[in-house]
């Protein structure tokens, strides 16, 4: 395993003080980080880090890839970072909000306001039609829809003519832009998306990754992508790599054959 | 394949449990039935056996005609007391002995209030010194020796605390109270007691005046000289006999009376509990064939893998049948042990006599067992076909279409088997067969097996119309809650259609009480004119009541209803008679034809417009009615009156009655208070006037109106408290479908907990959907219950039912009462689902 790079460990020292004055300037930046996350599975001689001391920032407005082989701790340290699960050791936070003191009502509540998420698979609720799917988040939070918004979004979507269908009527493609619209019309602080392309062709899969760009760019969406495709991953501004539940490689402004070329490195 | 039935049964364990309860109660109801009437048989035949073990021959009357099976034995004619000495002459006799026995000798208690006698008779007979001839055997104390002593069984004497030497009053039909000491306490047939009823046990010469004796035995009981066999002395007694008497061996008598009081708790106890049980195996049935459709549903994936693999259709129906029946029978078994408690705690309820062992006859738990499983496996096989079913490229695909709409098949057999069932009722209530109750039973079931078929495609209009406030209150839960009931039509409509069915017959009864109670107001309204109205619970009473009334100056119009038991043609009837002078004065009849005032004139009658109807009598016709023991009576019919509460049947004058009954008796007497007196100060003067006849009660018209209703609320009470199970058993498989629904939904409950979803809300949505399953199953119950009970009410016109009313305030309180069980249906699943790990479930796949 590579050395992390020494801006890493740079972060790594400050992070403590980060902790202690959120304020500071890189937590106003960052819509979520992780501060020396450890995650472990089990106890004693069976136990795994599937997260092994993460400390991670995901700047506001940016897209970030995060890619590894298969059981690096992605889905893991996602979920973590998402309210979802929680850490074994070091803290996680969004905006300025340190999940890991938070009680299960406030974490929901959290990622209820602030967070948007897209899964591989079975994203949507079966029973509601696109347009229902797409504003639930709204509807389980009281909220009405901003109809401009709204508008917006479904526009980019494409999905006009499909409102009224249920999942079960529309292609896997298509279930996946609902799911995007979704976790795009609260406007939430991220949206954390764990291979949102993982079962779609290529030309489904750019379309929705033409979609996640359009969100960050146009509308300054904050995006954390899981994937395995490099194709998927070059629409990031950055991507983050694991191994064995650690950052190992970081590349900015990527292109396809560069994270050909380092993951070929790391694969080894 | 036995293994992977077996498997799965045992992976889900709390459903096992919701399934087994279901059969449980049922099996529970059937064979607890079994043990409570066996176990009340087998106390009274050895009662009997013991009452009679001493009596080689029973001289009696003979049964009176109309009288019909009775606890005890049917009732016979009583013979005159010279026939003592008649039979005392025979040779081969050893003793014989003569006992009065009759009901209506009623212990007080030191409040005034009769001791017993609500229900069970209050008997009062002589004591008989020969013991090998008398029932009863001397537990403490003394035979009665002096005229005013008394021996008293001995379940009154625990039950009140009476000792021997006090002091306590016996009230009688035939007169006031009096006074007696108690002298002994003994047993009936080494029992403490004939089933409940009280006895008071006087000397001959005492027992002949308070019970109106009139020179009468009820029976002589005959012992034998020894070397003499029991059916060669009743033939040598029975040459003696005149015509009016018979003889029977005491082993015969005692048969006698075992088989009619066996029929007798068949019919009020046996079979009023056998249909409770069979209903409650039938809503049970609908939940089991809802848990094993939602199984296979769930298992689709699974059985279509199976048969990828090559297992035949007749393995996966054989490994889904060997789940039912291993189901079966473990509820069945457990049901069956269940129904001893029942049966104990039924016995107790009744009151039986302290120490009685019950009765566990093997028939019991057989049938139980047969039953409970036979249903298990029965209702399985609807759903086990389907299992059958599923192809193999089912395990290939990413998941089944959700149904949509019904199969037209399935929509005209809902269709034919509803409008079969409403045919079958309209014949059971027109009257037409002989076979009316099981005709009406069986429209009822097929009602509900119809509206249960039909109901799937109610549900998404009612759940949208039912969901649309939930929607509005609850936002996303609601919303969710009203689409959840929806996503499976089959499902949420069996899983209401068990809830119909305990709130449709409740619904049904409410209605029928509802018009009872209708009927009956306007009826006293209508034919009730006396202030006052006197009466008796139990058998009718003496004419010394109405005479105690006349004395009085406050009171006026003092006029009896007389009784007596008759017969026209082989139809048993009532015969009543009135004071024709107290028409318009404190009853009135509303005439329908003829003349009712014709009744004035002797013999002759009128009638009621209903049994006019039904025997086909007319105005100018002469019937002959035949009485228990004097001679016919052949009436012209005069007039035919409307149906009405206080009389019905044939209607006579005093004088008419006189000549053709040995004892006069009452069972009304009407009053007015006296011009100048207030109907109150009037009352007040009737009670105390009553004072000393404790066993009949006096109310004022409007007290009257509202005892009648509160007797017959009393009624709805009863049938809604044991039907109360069958909305429980429904209860019961709500849980069941809810928490096999948070089980199948474990993914999307996992999605709309990530997306911020509370657990509040996720219980919230779970709690809805169940309150929108148990309003659909209200909606259907209080529906399919109103036209019941309207079909009902109007079958029953002829009875006097002639006032339709629907129960609007207790048809809320049902749905209220639906809407709150589907809450407490929910807390267990909706607790499930709000505990669902979020990421355990998004990663489930
Ligand atoms: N609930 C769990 N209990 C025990 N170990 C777990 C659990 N979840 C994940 N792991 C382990 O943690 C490690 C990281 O898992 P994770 O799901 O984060 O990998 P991943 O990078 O998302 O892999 P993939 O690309 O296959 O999705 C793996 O070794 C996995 O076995
Ligand atoms: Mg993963």
């Amino acid at each position: 395993m590579r050395n992390p790079p020494p801006y890493m460990v740079l972060m790594m020292s400050t992070a403590p003080e980060a902790a202690q004055a959120p304020v500071a300037t890189n937590a106003a930046t960052a819509a979520a980080r992780a501060v020396a996350a450890v995650k472990e599975y089990g106890r004693g001689a069976t136990s795994v880090r599937a997260v092994d001391g993460i400390t991670l920032e995901l700047a506001r407005g940016r897209f970030t890839a995060i890619m590894g082989p298969s059981g690096s701790g992605k889905s893991t340290l996602l979920h973590c970072m998402a309210g979802l699960d929680r850490l074994t050791e070091g803290s996680t936070y969004i905006g300025d909000v340190e999940l890991g003191s938070l009680s299960d009502k406030e974490l929901t509540l959290l990622r209820r306001a602030k967070v948007g998420f897209i899964f591989q698979t079975f994203n949507l609720v079966p029973t509601l039609d696109a347009l229902d799917n797409i504003v639930l988040p709204l509807t389980i939070a009281g909220r009405k829809p901003d109809q401009a918004a709204l508008d917006e979004v479904v526009r980019i979507t494409g999905l006009g003519d499909r409102l009224s269908h249920r999942p079960a009527e529309l292609s896997g493609g298509q279930q996946q832009r609902v799911a995007a619209a979704r976790a795009l019309v609260s406007r939430p602080e991220i949206i954390f998306a764990d291979e949102p392309t993982g079962n779609l062709d290529s030309r489904a899969s750019a379309e929705l990754l033409d979609f996640l760009g359009h969100a960050v760019t146009d509308l300054g969406q904050t995006i954390a992508m899981v994937t395995h495709d490099p194709l998927a991953a070059s629409h990031a501004d950055r991507v983050v790599f694991l191994a064995d539940g650690r950052v190992v490689e970081e590349m900015a402004s990527p292109t396809a054959d560069g994270i050909l070329d380092v993951m070929r490195h790391l694969g080894g | 394949m036995v293994k992977v039935g077996l498997r799965s049964l045992l992976t889900h364990k709390l459903r096992l449990l919701l399934t087994t309860l279901a059969i449980v109660v049922g099996v529970a109801s059937v064979t607890g039935t079994f043990i409570l009437t066996d176990t009340i048989n087998s106390t009274f035949n050895r009662i009997f056996q013991d009452a009679n073990a001493g009596v080689a021959v029973t001289v009696q009357g003979h049964q009176l005609r109309g009288s019909g099976d009775d606890i005890g034995g049917p009732a016979h004619a009583p013979v005159p007391r010279s026939l003592l000495g008649t039979v005392r002459g025979v040779t081969g006799v050893k003793d014989a002995v003569g006992i009065l026995q009759r009901n209506g000798a009623t212990f007080i208690g030191s409040d005034g209030k009769p001791l017993g006698g609500n229900g069970p008779p209050t008997f009062g007979t002589n004591w008989v010194a020969d013991a090998e001839l008398s029932p009863f055997h001397l537990r403490e104390g003394a035979a009665p020796s002096s005229s005013d002593d008394v021996v008293i069984d001995a379940l009154t004497a625990s039950k009140h605390h009476v000792v021997v030497g006090q002091h306590i009053l016996i009230a009688f039909l035939g007169g006031a109270e009096e006074q007696f000491l108690v002298r002994g306490i003994a047993s009936f047939g080494g029992s403490d007691s004939l089933g409940g009823a009280t006895f008071a046990i006087f000397t001959e010469a005492t027992a002949e005046r308070v019970l109106d004796g009139q020179n009468m035995y009820t029976r002589i009981n005959v012992s034998a000289v020894s070397g003499t066999a029991d059916t060669d002395l009743r033939d040598r007694i029975a040459a003696t006999l005149p015509s009016y008497a018979e003889a029977q061996t005491g082993q015969q008598a005692a048969a006698a009376a075992e088989q009619s009081t066996e029929a007798t708790i068949s019919t009020f106890i046996g079979t009023p509990l056998l249909v409770f049980a069979f209903i409650f195996l039938f809503v049970g049935s609908f939940l089991i064939v809802n848990t094993f459709n939602i199984l296979i549903a769930q298992r689709t994936r699974e059985l279509a893998l199976l048969r990828v693999l090559g297992a035949t259709r007749r393995q996966v129906l054989a490994s889904v049948l060997l789940e039912a029946s291993l189901t079966g029978l473990f509820a069945s078994g457990v049901g069956v042990l269940a129904g001893i408690l029942v049966a104990s705690g039924l016995t107790a309820l009744i009151g039986s006599p302290a120490g009685t062992t019950l009765a566990l006859q093997p028939r019991s738990f057989i049938i139980g067992i047969v039953v409970g499983t036979v249903v298990t496996v029965g209702a399985t096989m609807i759903p086990a076909r389907r299992a059958t079913r599923v192809p193999p490229v089912a395990a290939l695909r990413e998941a089944l279409p959700e149904t949509q709409g019904l199969p037209r098949r399935r929509i005209a057999s809902g269709a034919v088997v509803l409008v079969l069932g409403w045919i079958a009722i309209g014949v059971a209530l027109s009257g037409a067969t002989g076979v009316t109750l099981q005709l009406l039973g069986g429209g009822v079931l097929a009602v509900f097996i119809g509206v249960a078929l039909l109901a799937p495609l109610l549900v998404r209009p009612l759940a949208l119309v039912l969901g649309w406030p939930v929607r509005r209150a609850r936002g996303a839960a609601g919303l969710l809650a009203g689409e959840n009931a929806r996503r499976n039509p089959r499902r949420t409509a069996l899983t209401s259609a068990a809830l119909m069915i305990g709130l449709a017959l409740v619904t049904s009864v409410a209605v029928l009480t509802a018009s009872f109670r209708a009927s009956a107001d306007a009826a006293i309204s209508g034919a009730l004119r006396g202030d006052y109205i006197v009466f008796a619970r139990g058998p009718a009473f003496s004419p010394q009541v109405a005479d105690a009334l006349r004395s009085d100056q406050r009171l006026a119009d003092v006029s009896e209803l007389r009784v007596s038991d008759i017969l026209i043609g082989s139809s048993s009837q009532s015969l009543v008679a009135i004071d024709p002078a107290s028409e318009n004065r404190t009853l009135t009849f509303e005439t329908v034809s003829g003349d009712v005032g014709s009744i004035s004139q002797l013999n002759t009658a009128i009638l009621d417009k209903g049994e006019a109807a039904s025997s086909k009598v007319h105005v100018g016709d002469t019937v002959t009615i035949t009485f228990p023991t004097g001679p016919d009576l052949r009436v012209r019919v005069g007039g035919i009156y409307n149906t009405n509460a206080l009389a019905s049947g044939y209607i006579v004058s005093l004088a008419t009655l006189a000549p053709h009954v040995s004892m006069q008796r009452d069972f009304t007497v009407l009053a007015n208070a006296a011009p100048g007196v207030t109907v109150a100060d009037g009352e007040s003067a009737l009670k105390s006037d009553l004072s000393h006849f404790p066993l009949v009660m006096a109310m004022s018209r409007s007290e009257y109106r509202d005892f009648v209703g509160t007797q017959i609320d009393s009624l709805l009470n009863l049938v809604t408290g044991l039907l109360l199970l069958a909305i429980i058993i429904a209860v019961l498989g709500i849980i069941n479908t809810l928490a096999l629904s948070v089980l199948e939904r474990t993914r999307e409950i996992g999605l709309l907990r990530a997306l911020g979803m509370t657990r509040g809300q996720t219980r919230s949505m779970v709690r809805w959907e169940s309150v929108i399953i148990a309003l659909l199953g209200a909606v259907l119950g209080l529906v399919v219950g109103v036209t019941l009970g309207v079909a009902l009410v109007n079958a029953l016109y002829s009875l006097g039912i002639d006032h339709l009313a629907i129960p609007f305030g207790n048809m809320l309180q049902y749905a209220v009462i639906a809407a709150l069980f589907g809450v407490a249906a929910a807390v267990f699943p909706s607790i499930r689902a709000s505990r669902l790990d979020v990421l355990q479930a998004i990663s489930t796949e």
